[in-house]
């Protein structure tokens, strides 16, 4: 060649890229409309109150689900494979979604109306949701009859009392510690001194604490009042292992189930099956069906793809669903906005309530005219607009989610709701009134994607108002970790929680008694404030869940208004999808989304 | 033939001996300890503790490569998950899998993305270096030449994101890569990949088209090829029979080059098109911490690249009897 | 480039061994007096594509160089986060409501999805970052493989057999996934996990990262060059007149090995560019929100982009392309003005 060739080459390269960039034009945008509205909306769907439910309620079988038929094989498509199938590990909502239709416990929620907004705590395995004679101190349950595991073997209270005790081995981890701390009565993670090694070197839980006096009868013994006892037990992370079967590490991947449904096979990553499991008997159960014959697991499934596949509604996936998947972003206000969706989809809040803490172990937070300062500065359009917008994220008011009762929608101290991107001009005075304008401010961020997007704005928004924000990235699988260190440099960091059940006793306690200030623990922004500690004792004292639930709302507001130790920032909501041939689709308000357990073949 | 090929692999046996200790050490100087990711909410000292006793990490850092390097060779059966024959890399910290039942796995997609594009880089890539050759000096030289100067300064990470928006995401003609089982259906299989395989073998194709136009032209120079063609044969046949043949040589290097450390995992262009194959799985090993993971993937990789450095060297001998393996 | 030069016209071969005077096989008028590096560049000025590639690659240094300053009269930074100043020109996700990614004559480029950087300084800064990077790898590896290569190749024996061993050892590496698993532990190693990582640190990291595992074949081909060197005999008469071999190494190696060193630092500089920008793309290199090259393609890749702001893909891919071709073509350039017979 020449080098006047070489030369034409060079002309022809930069038309090649000029032609790339002719189809480069977009429109502006991102498809989403109507946000006030929609907003609205939400808003008006919040849990009902929940009551303990009797014996009568606690018997089965569960009530009919409006035309359901038996039947069919269910395709289930799910991003995560589940890491833990062992009960007493599990916590994390996919596998917590799984456990409804393979694990029992003593106790479960019971739907009382068919769109998954009411419940009731009923006996599951047990004949009540538990008898207390001492306010709570000691709760006795009683198994049904005709109670069995898959391979046949009759469930009986050893079986419950080894549950209990495996709890405390070394190697159960990842699941809830509510039982095993209310039994030791400590805090933390001391429980495990009550009984080291679990029940596997020979020793057990002394009669003091947990008593089998028969092979029906459980009753445990706890030496403060728990009157919260039915509705942890519900949780999936207390469901029945088989004494016979267990197998410790290994049962993790293939337990002895009790529920409506066994594990034919699972190949971890890719695909699992479940079929029916003949040893469940429906009578004994008031909250379950079996409507389904087959589910067909298949995992690696993104967002995108499995609304992709179920909103083309095709083949298998007529009679698709995913458990956990949301609508992905990008199709979320489309698949909103389509009337023709409206059956196949469904809508709620998840359980989580995003909130910026202010460290309170610092000196300079603990000046209040500063945090006023953070309050009205801290924009919180940064964190709506990194996960999706106003279609997935709502700006929050308070701390207690719309998913809990007591939620109030009209609450909003820091005026977020009208002026989300924060008042900095408010915030720069209250600073300048301190004399601490251009203080400095550490900000410890989530090192994701999405904690990236939205901490560098949030700290451009706090620089505004005056102050001189440090963000230091914190690796996103140790974050809870690193900020729940006592000792730690952020002045302010992000968390979420979600309660555990849908009482704020799950909520304002862990994060908030100054008196569970350990390393570790959740009340991440370490504050230790007389009032609230001796209105959590008040409050937990209650009886009445009505009463305890208007009351945990007022403390709310105190805390967020006159404490400001945390900013309330936004609740997390999700739209799930699923194919024209599933019939029973309801967003469970217990659950955070679909109910796997309710589900048919049309 | 025979002692070239044990020489070698007993030298890349100690590079993968030597490769593993870096692993190892290069994983305990970073600052983050895997048990805290495995410990749940109520994690203390205690929790931390019994969790490094269990994955071994409680041992002195030359005592736990000892074990590994024991496990990778007899296999082991003290694994609290369950049997680990040999080769064993233990298991995962993070699914609780073993590690090289995940390699296995995971091989079948990158091995389709590679093959797949291979195939296409090579016949688009080589094809057009050899028709611009042959035209040398015409347009189409011209066009060839110059489209592979442009492709050659893309990146998949410019050109697949591309693709996916606007064959994707956009106009939605396709669907969203994703590995489906060949055995299965080929037929997803194929669709499935296709859009990697395009844009992968796109960005190869050009330096297979430079390669094989320029050594090409330097064939037709060499003496032999002149004289071949000063004796009045055709130039189709000096073309094909003697430069085609002497112009293989750098292009079998590059290409078993670029296949070893395709079939090590395509990082980027997983990454890019979310496909789970070795790359992607690499990529996790290292943010989640996962030491023998890392290992297991870190060393496929690497023997993969020996691997084909070898097979490159023993080509030579077919290709040019003129090479002598020593 | 595989013309031979008597065809062009073009001048003569670069002798690069030392020996005086080049010896011209057909115009022999007026060559005498004029050194290798002034006939090379006499060669280049007469090479249009090479002038324009280097005027392009100018251009990129000159802006990198210059982003402060074009930012200051473009009157705005690349830190300014819009989706918050100027909420009426996004959605609630955070992208541009006007066409095309928010062009407008204020904002030249438009806006990134997300928070709302603007793209035109984000993109001058972003080259800025990635080419400082590139440079300082580009000069670290230069001199690591001119140190390792020359005295593998000259000094021979055991010092030879030792850096051949460990070449083919990193050779061996799978790079790219050492990359991103050796990163945090570099990182590590300037800031405890507790600190706030500075940019410069991460910047640093990529640096020996890249450094660490890119000066092989540099090294090799030095090598290559000095074996054959020692063999000639103008080293053979500097050794046997008693120069030490450091002064042998400075004095007759090193100026012969600027050829091959200047040509492959032209081509190393734009993969450095590529790879920092890959690792910036997996997110393990430089974060939001120091612009970067690459960090901009990992914006892109994302499902916000790719859905409803293809526009912005654009700026960073395209100015991307324009640079390395621009650069590769000046690699060639620069190889055919030093010795104007090697074969392309």
């Amino acid at each position: 060649m020449s080098r006047g060739g070489r030369h034409t080459y060079g002309a022809l390269s930069v038309l090649a890229a000029g032609a790339l960039v002719l189809t480069g034009c977009s429109k502006g945008g991102s498809d989403s409309g109507g946000d006030d509205k929609k907003q609205q909306q939400n808003a008006q769907r919040q849990q009902a109150l929940i009551k303990f439910g009797d014996e009568k309620a606690s018997t089965g079988p569960a009530a009919e689900v409006p035309g359901a038929k038996s039947g069919g094989t269910l395709e289930v498509l799910q991003r995560d494979s589940y890491a833990h199938l062992d009960p007493a590990q599990i916590y994390v909502a996919d596998e917590g979604a799984l456990a409804t239709l393979l694990h029992r416990g003593l106790t479960g929620y019971k739907a009382t109306s068919n769109d998954g907004s009411k419940h009731e705590v009923v006996g599951d395995l047990a004949t009540d949701s538990g008898t207390t004679t001492d306010g709570g101190k000691t709760w006795k349950y009683t198994l049904k009859d005709g109670i069995k595991f898959q391979d046949g073997t009759p469930i009986t209270s050893k079986d419950v009392r080894h549950t209990v005790e495996r709890l405390f081995a070394p190697f159960i981890n990842q699941g809830p510690t509510f039982l095993q701390q209310w039994l030791a009565d400590s805090p933390g993670a001391t429980y495990r001194k009550l009984l080291k090694d679990g029940p596997y070197k020979g020793k057990h839980l002394p009669d003091s604490v947990l008593s089998t006096p028969d092979d029906k009868t459980i009753v445990f013994h706890f030496k403060t009042a728990r009157p919260d006892l039915p509705y942890a037990l519900a949780m999936a992370g207390y469901g029945i292992v088989s004494q016979k079967g267990d197998t410790k590490e290994r049962y993790d991947k293939a337990p002895v189930v009790s529920g409506p449904y066994k594990i034919q096979s699972f190949k971890s990553g890719k695909s699992m099956v479940l079929v029916k499991n003949t040893n469940w008997d429906p009578k004994t159960d008031p909250i379950r069906h079996q409507y389904i014959d087959r589910f067909n697991f298949s995992f690696n499934q993104q967002y995108e793809a499995s609304t992709k596949a179920l909103l083309a509604d095709s083949g298998a996936d007529q009679a698709g669903i995913s458990f956990n998947n949301q609508v992905d972003a990008g199709n979320l206000s489309s698949v909103l906005r389509d009337a023709k969706l409206k059956s196949r989809t469904v809508s709620g809040y998840q359980s989580f309530v995003g909130q910026m803490n202010i460290n309170m172990s610092h000196k300079p937070m603990q000046d209040k005219t500063v945090r006023e300062a953070i309050a009205y500065a801290l924009p919180v359009t940064p964190f709506v607009r990194a996960y999706g917008g106003t279609d997935a994220m709502e700006v929050a008011g308070g701390l207690i989610s719309p998913t809990v009762s007591g939620y109030d929608a009209a609450f909003d101290p820091w005026g977020k709701k009208k002026k989300p991107a924060g008042d900095a001009a408010k915030a720069r005075e209250l600073l300048k009134k301190a004399g601490k304008l251009n203080m400095k401010l550490t900000f410890g961020y989530i090192n994701t994607p999405e904690g990236q997007q939205y901490s560098t704005a949030m700290a451009a928004g706090l620089k505004k108002a005056g102050f001189n924000v440090q963000r230091q990235e914190i690796p996103a699988e140790t974050f809870y970790d690193q900020v729940s260190k006592l000792d730690n440099n952020y002045d302010i960091f992000h968390t979420a929680w979600g309660a555990d059940w849908p009482s704020a006793s799950t909520v304002i306690p862990p994060l908030y008694d100054g008196r569970v200030i350990a390393d570790g623990a959740q009340n991440y922004s370490q504050i230790n404030d007389p009032q609230i500690n001796s209105e959590i004792d008040r409050i937990s004292k209650i009886t009445d869940p009505a009463k305890a639930a208007s009351e945990w709302e007022k403390l709310d507001q105190h805390i967020v208004k006159d404490v400001i130790n945390v900013v309330p920032t936004a609740y997390y909501k999700q739209t799930q999808i699923a194919g024209s041939k599933v019939g029973g689709l309801v967003y469970d308000d217990v659950l955070s989304g679909v109910d796997p357990r309710r589900l048919f073949i049309k | 033939m025979l002692r070239f090929l044990v020489r070698r692999t007993l030298g890349a046996v100690v590079i993968l001996f030597l490769l593993s200790m870096v692993t190892f050490v290069l994983f305990f100087g970073v600052p983050r300890d895997p048990a805290l990711l495995m410990c749940g909410k109520t994690c203390n000292a205690d929790a931390i503790a019994n969790i490094h006793h269990v994955l071994g990490l409680d041992k002195s850092i030359p005592e736990q490569y000892l074990i590994f390097l024991h496990n990778l060779v007899m296999g082991s059966d003290s694994f609290a998950q369950g049997p680990c024959p040999a080769p064993c890399f233990g298991y995962s910290y993070h699914s609780n899998e073993p590690v090289w039942d995940t390699l296995i796995d995971r091989l079948p997609t990158t091995v389709s993305l590679t093959i797949g594009s291979a195939v296409f880089f090579l016949v688009i890539g080589i094809g057009a270096g050899l028709v611009a050759a042959w035209r040398r000096g015409t347009v189409v030289d011209k066009v060839a030449t110059a489209g592979a100067m442009v492709i050659s300064g893309m990146q998949i990470y410019f050109l697949g994101p591309l693709a996916l928006a606007l064959l994707v995401y956009q106009t939605h003609w396709f669907d969203k890569p994703a590995y489906n089982d060949f055995t299965a259906n080929p037929l997803t299989w194929f669709s499935g990949l296709l859009i990697p395989w395009v844009i992968l073998s796109t960005i190869f194709a050009a330096q297979y088209t430079r390669m094989a136009r320029s050594s090409m032209i330097e064939q037709l120079q060499e003496d032999h090829v002149r004289t071949a063609r000063a004796k009045g044969m055709s130039r189709r046949y000096v073309f094909f029979r003697y430069a085609w043949r002497g112009s293989l040589i750098p292009i079998v290097t590059i290409f078993g080059i670029d296949l070893g450390s395709l079939l090590g995992g395509a990082i980027i262009t997983e990454w890019t098109f979310g496909l789970p194959g070795l790359g992607q799985l690499s990529v996790q090993s290292v943010f989640f911490s996962d030491l023998p993971l890392l290992l297991g993937v870190m060393l496929f990789a690497a023997a993969m690249i020996l691997l084909f450095n070898i097979i490159v060297d023993a080509a030579y001998a077919f290709i040019d009897p003129r090479v002598r393996l020593s | 480039m595989t013309s031979p030069i008597d065809i062009e016209g073009g001048g003569t071969s670069v002798v690069v061994d030392g020996e005086a005077g080049p010896s011209a096989k057909a115009e022999t008028v007026q060559l005498e007096g004029r050194s290798p590096g002034r006939l090379m560049w006499m060669r280049f000025k007469r090479d249009r594509t090479g002038v324009i590639s280097a005027c392009v690659v100018i251009f990129f240094f000159a802006i990198g160089l210059l982003a402060p300053l074009i930012s200051k009269l473009y009157g705005k930074d690349p830190y300014t986060v819009y989706a918050d100043e100027r909420p009426e020109l996004f959605d609630s996700a955070g992208v541009p409501v006007q066409p095309n990614g928010g062009i407008s004559g204020e904002f030249w480029f438009g806006l990134e999805p997300g928070n709302g950087y603007d793209v035109f300084t984000k993109l001058l800064f972003g080259i800025r970052t990635s080419l400082m990077i590139s440079l300082a790898v580009t000069v670290t590896v230069v001199l690591t493989g001119i140190l390792l290569g020359v005295a593998a190749g000259y000094l021979g024996g055991r010092t030879d057999f030792a850096i051949g061993r460990v070449i083919d050892f990193l050779l061996a590496f799978p790079a790219q996934l050492f990359f991103i698993a050796s990163m945090p532990v570099v990182v590590s190693l300037f800031v405890s996990p507790r600190d706030e990582t500075p940019t410069y640190v991460r910047v640093l990291a990529l640096i020996i990262v890249q450094w660490f595992l890119g000066w092989m074949s540099l090294a090799r081909i030095l090598r290559g060059t000095s074996l054959a060197l020692r063999e000639r005999e103008f080293i053979e008469a500097a050794r046997v007149s008693g120069a030490s071999s450091w002064r042998i190494i400075r004095k007759e190696i090193l100026p012969n090995v600027v050829t091959p060193l200047l040509v492959q630092a032209t081509y190393l500089l734009p993969s450095f560019v590529t790879a920092e920008a890959g690792l910036s793309f997996l997110g393990v290199g430089i974060v939001e929100p120091t612009p970067d090259w690459g960090q901009m393609f990992s914006k892109a890749s994302t499902e916000l982009v790719m859905q409803n702001d293809i526009t912005y893909m654009f700026f960073p891919g395209i100015s991307m392309i324009i640079f390395i071709v621009a650069f590769n073509l000046l690699g060639d350039s620069v190889r055919d003005a030093f010795d104007p017979k090697t074969a392309r």
